[in-house]
């Protein structure tokens, strides 16, 4: 009797155990078959969320070329079709980098820089924030996004020699160099003679990349370290167009020009003594300049657009309480290259590049909030062109709140 | 002890169970649950290689290396690098046979990997000719388009252009939608349409009459002589009028202020605009005003107030337009400025109403009209009884905006032929695959 009830507890708990054990085995099965299915719903939501993004203009559809709130978020081309994205409502957007404060208008600025003597720095109030379009797509509290625009074809420029100046330039695309692709180049060259506003020259050429999509370019109008340049080429091969710039100052200047964004629906950007934002210098310090516009033509050369010969060149002055840092500029509708040529006191050159429009200058974009650190982040990518520059589209997604 | 036993063996039923269970339960790998879209790629792809054509033209230069070369290359360089690819090309047959036929293939892999997906492409031949018939505008009643073409008159706010070319570039853009266009060379003809006699048997009510003078209007020899040279010509404005009142024309005026001038080289050889043209007469505002009048088919009354405020404005086509330039085909600059844009308000005094605005309105009271066609509906009638186009948009004009004008109020309809000819279109499929993935 007595072992028959040993028997029965023994047996009962060996099965309790054992269905426990099994329990456990199922609901681990069950649960990463959850955690899989949330992913692929993830995956599924990033792929919608990147055509929502891309496939319609937004509301207003001119919103790019505004400076007030938007009621739809969209970056498509108004005036396009399909994945061409617009290059102004692209550069209203808010960049992933640390803003620029500039005192005089007691304004941040959304840094969306890229590289040496380029810049792009839009007034933050002005532009659309990851907050502001997380609400708008509906996917606030919910998921966290975001959105990069890489071109797809980086153009690499570096100085070989300077007497005669010679470069090397390189065509990259995202998984192959561009072989054997035509490049079409403008050296912009700043004029060093009497002129109080340094006026250029501009020497188009063109020429072909390698098996390795290589090209050696020289200029026999370069022969010294203290000339002044910008070199802007663009690279095209069935339907890939892409665009890289270099920018070479006189090895003693110490000051620069700033271009900031001031009226997205103005068109009006503010040119500033580079002494008085940022990191401010303090002390006297005047420089002449001299800005043009450039609009991308079929051939691939720049033509350039009169600028309102009032503001185009004069003096921006630092310090000393005479004169003024900085100057408004009116820029056309259209997108465009910005080039501003300056000299300081000392007789020392240099040139400064703006975009008018992202992809004008193939600068990459960085929008959202931060992946680093989420649980599961799902990616989709598109092929889509900027002003005709062709870029990739990659969204992250993951859910928020999860970690 | 049998119990335990019996317990051992149910356990190892369940564990085989689990076991078995879990076998059958393969979760995807990580690749599979997240993907890249890759049909989306691939077809966004397809579309950068051919937004210059270049893949259009690839697909029918098979045999051309260098073009097959630069694609492939093109393709690797946009793609990134865990990618694969497989492009095919098929011909489409439209005849017997088989729909599909192979042409050729590229891929930089010897095996695409499990995670593929894949895309379409249809590309076109350039030797492909679209046709396209348009519908007539007014083919059971009127159908006649007349372009002023006077060689004996002079222009105003046309510089650079003559009224000849205009009235050529009008013929090219506008006569396929019209059963009869007439030019009419000279005053003599327009004497004789105005005294109701028509020049090729056309019909004359309801046609079309486009004055390529700007802000002038050819005038008759024998309409420089009373009555219609009362107040500085304005009474020949007031005939105009009438004229359009009784055929109902629709008057086109393609740019500046309409009626303020009156042309004519011979008859008017001694007098100029006051700005150096001569064979010209200046009647002003009182110009439009008598036209209204005869429109409205009232009595003359010299009126010399102006229908205009001249004020300069910014204006872009309303939607409806904007869209229509696409159906059309004819893409004049969305944004215009108009320093003669006419007074809504004052018009409807004259008992027209708007049948199209060609720009939105940009004044603060939505008044003054750009670019409108306005229809004349006689007191307690709900027929249009003459129209005018007036496009107060400043100088040099634009006669693509008239004729978009005209084709967005007529909504003459286009029939595209049909495209079925052989061996003029492929079939791009790329087929992307993930390197690595399972």
């Amino acid at each position: 009797m007595a072992n028959g009830a040993i028997d029965h507890i023994v047996s009962l708990i060996i099965l309790m155990a054992a269905i426990s054990i099994f329990i456990g085995l199922y609901s681990q099965n069950m649960q990463t078959g959850l955690t899989y299915e949330r992913h692929n719903a993830l995956s599924t939501k990033t792929s919608d969320l990147l055509d929502n993004m891309l496939l319609n203009p937004g509301i207003p559809s001119t919103w790019g070329q505004g400076d007030g709130v938007i009621v739809g978020f969209g970056l498509q081309d108004p005036v396009y079709a399909e994945y061409e994205l617009s290059p102004f409502s692209c550069m209203r957007l808010t960049s992933t980098q640390s803003p620029v404060y500039y005192p005089r208008t007691g304004a941040y600025y959304s840094n969306e820089s890229a590289g040496f003597g380029s810049y792009l720095l839009a007034p933050t109030a002005k532009c659309v924030n990851y907050s502001s379009v997380s609400k708008i797509l509906g996917v606030n509290g919910t998921y966290g996004f975001q959105l990069t625009l890489t071109p797809t074809i980086t153009v690499s420029i570096q100085e070989k020699s300077m007497s005669p100046l010679q470069l090397s330039v390189t065509v990259d695309g995202t998984g192959y160099p561009l072989a054997n692709a035509p490049i079409s180049y403008s050296l912009i060259l700043v004029n060093q003679n009497a002129n109080t506003y340094p006026s250029y020259t501009i020497l188009n050429g063109v020429s072909t990349t390698d098996a390795a999509g290589a090209a050696q370019l020289s200029f026999s109008q370069v022969t010294s370290e203290t000339q002044s340049y910008a070199l802007i080429v663009y690279s095209y091969l069935d339907g890939l167009k892409g665009i890289g710039y270099c920018v070479h100052d006189s090895p003693n200047l110490a000051k620069t020009v700033v271009p900031l964004v001031d009226s997205f629906q103005n068109n009006s950007i503010l040119l500033v003594h580079g002494n008085t934002i940022g990191q401010q210098v303090s002390g006297y310090s005047q420089l002449c300049y001299n800005a043009s516009f450039f609009l991308l033509a079929d051939d691939y050369t720049l033509r350039q657009v009169v600028l309102d010969s009032q503001t185009s060149s004069g003096k921006l002055i630092s310090g000393g309480g005479v004169g003024q840092d900085y100057v408004s500029l009116t820029l056309p509708n259209n997108d465009g290259i910005l080039v501003v040529t300056y000299k300081d006191g000392s007789g020392n050159y240099g040139v400064v590049l703006m975009p008018w429009g992202l992809g004008t200058l193939a600068f990459p974009l960085t929008f959202g909030g931060n992946p680093v650190g989420q649980e599961w982040v799902t990616t989709d990518i598109r092929q889509v062109t900027i002003g005709s520059i062709a870029y990739h589209a990659q969204l992250s997604l993951w859910n928020q709140g999860v970690s | 002890m049998i119990r335990t036993i019996e317990v051992l063996f149910a356990i190892i039923i369940i564990a085989g169970a689990v076991i078995a269970t879990s076998y059958f339960t393969v979760l995807p790998s990580p690749t599979e649950v997240s993907p890249i879209n890759l049909r989306r790629l691939s077809f966004t792809t397809l579309q950068t290689l051919d937004s210059s054509y270049d893949l259009s033209q690839a697909a029918f230069e098979t045999d051309n290396a260098t073009a097959w070369g630069r694609l492939q290359v093109a393709l690797s360089a946009s793609l990134p690098p865990d990618v694969v690819y497989n492009l095919t090309v098929y011909d489409v047959n439209d005849q017997n046979g088989e729909v599909y036929n192979y042409v050729t293939s590229v891929s930089n892999t010897a095996s695409l990997s499990t995670t593929t997906d894949v895309s379409t492409y249809t590309v076109a031949s350039s030797n492909v000719t679209f046709n396209v018939t348009p519908e007539k505008i007014g083919q059971s009643n009127g159908g006649t388009l007349y372009l002023l073409n006077c060689s004996d008159a002079n222009g105003w706010w046309i510089t650079g252009y003559t009224a000849q070319t205009l009235a050529q570039d009008l013929y090219n853009l506008l006569s396929p939608y019209f059963v009869n266009t007439i030019m009419i060379q000279n005053t003599s003809q327009l004497a004789q349409i105005l005294s109701g006699t028509p020049l090729q048997g056309e019909p004359l009510r309801n046609a079309v009459i486009i004055n390529t003078y700007g802000e002038a209007v050819p005038i008759p020899s024998s309409y420089c002589q009373t009555p219609y040279s009362q107040n500085n010509y304005d009474y020949y404005s007031y005939y105009l009028g009438q004229k359009v009142y009784l055929y109902n024309w629709t008057w086109s005026s393609i740019v500046g202020y309409p009626f303020y001038y009156v042309s004519n080289t011979v008859a008017l050889s001694s007098g100029q605009n006051s700005w150096g043209i001569y064979g010209m007469q200046m009647t002003g505002p009182g110009g439009s005003r008598a036209f209204l009048e005869g429109i409205n088919n009232q009595a003359y009354v010299s009126n010399t107030n102006a229908v205009t405020d001249s004020a300069n404005r910014q204006v872009t086509f309303t939607s409806y337009v904007a869209n229509q330039t696409n159906y059309y085909g004819i893409y004049p600059s969305t944004y215009q400025t108009s320093t003669r844009a006419l007074s809504n308000s004052t018009l409807a005094g004259y008992n027209l109403k708007v049948g199209l605005n060609v720009f939105n309105p940009s004044d603060p009271n939505q008044d003054y009209l750009a670019g409108a066609i306005y229809n004349h509906y006689a007191t307690g009638s709900s027929n249009i009884t003459g129209s005018l186009l007036a496009l107060g948009l400043t100088r040099t004009p634009d006669v693509r905006i008239t004729g978009l004008s005209l084709l967005s109020y007529y909504q003459p309809r286009l029939y595209a032929s049909e495209y079925t000819a052989q061996g003029n279109s492929r079939l791009v499929i790329l087929q992307l695959g993930t390197v690595g993935s399972g």
